[in-house]
């Protein structure tokens, strides 16, 4: 990928994103960011957490964002939904799947802005990944990442693309 | 007291802005989880006011907008979505929306929503200077 490319992915996408995750969860969710300085970093592989997320972009950048949480940090997430109301245990797993796709949904809604043109960016109806992968990253594929450690534990934000090099559930598809 | 239909493709915003329109001292006579059911349910149910999400599986919120428009014109719709682009903002707008909530959604935003549909105070001008530019 070109080098104007990896800048529009770093500093138009992701930071973007990551500011509008560290806000999200320390003014609107109460929940403290512990981590001082967020490193993005671009590996070769990631291994993505057990309860992730993701949502894909459309318009002049198309790209896949997840965004997965360790266990305590969904809980907790999901306890602030819930604005202190018990669930119902037949509707817990719902809810708990809800709340994972409704926080990417916010802050990647919120944080999107078009770096490329003044159109609108739209973003897809947010999917669950159902098992843990690992992302490996292929010769035309660019995988960023960084982690945000909270009080309760980590959430993992990766922005992926191009969009047209996977299939659903983040499997690499053969052009 | 409106009666009000609840649209949104996930169970926890269903539920919590459900729980504010009852504590407002609204009705929810329905909750739907994507825009073709919207369209559908605004029929059936005939509600004052409908919180519509934009995106959604099956029909985004914009589109369903406009095809209620197509046999309501005067059923109140307020946009609570994610979405804070401009471009957004004035689509839902153009397509017959009358406020626009940007999620994360709470009481106190739904309040003023509700509010200024009526033109009373809380009542926010940003959408009519959009829909001028």
């Amino acid at each position: 990928m070109q080098e104007n490319d990896n800048k529009i992915y770093e500093n138009e996408i992701i930071m973007p994103v990551m500011k509008r995750a560290v806000s999200f969860l320390d003014d609107e969710m109460g929940i403290k960011v512990v981590s001082k300085n967020l490193e993005v970093v671009s590996p070769k592989k990631i291994e993505l957490k057990k309860n992730t997320a993701m949502i894909g972009t459309g318009g002049s950048i198309q790209v896949l964002a997840t965004m997965g949480y360790d266990d305590s940090l969904l809980d907790e997430l999901v306890s602030v939904f819930l604005e202190g109301e018990e669930p119902d245990e037949d509707e817990l797993d719902e809810i708990r799947e809800s709340v994972s796709c409704e926080v990417i949904n916010t802050i990647v809604g919120n944080a999107l802005v078009n770096p490329v043109d003044d159109t609108a960016l739209s973003i897809t109806p947010p999917i669950l990944i159902y098992e843990a992968k690992s992302l490996f990253k292929h010769k035309n594929s660019r995988i960023s990442t960084v982690t945000i450690k909270t009080e309760f534990g980590d959430m993992l934000l990766t922005i992926v693309g191009p969009k047209q090099l996977f299939a659903n559930e983040l499997n690499f598809k053969e052009l | 007291m409106l009666n009000v239909l609840v649209v949104d493709d996930s169970l926890i915003i269903r539920k919590n802005i459900s729980k504010y329109i009852n504590n407002l001292g609204h009705k929810v006579v329905g909750e739907s989880k994507t825009g073709a059911l919207a369209v559908e349910d605004c029929k059936k149910l005939k509600p004052d006011l409908i919180t519509m999400d934009i995106t959604m599986p099956d029909m985004d919120g914009i589109t369903a907008v406009k095809k209620v428009r197509e046999f309501d014109k005067d059923v109140d719709i307020i946009m609570v979505t994610s979405h804070g682009q401009e471009e957004m903002v004035v689509s839902s707008l153009k397509a017959g929306a009358k406020g626009y909530i940007l999620k994360p959604v709470n009481e106190e935003k739904l309040a003023k929503a509700i509010a200024s549909l009526n033109g009373q105070e809380g009542s926010d001008s940003e959408e009519d200077e959009l829909l001028e530019d």
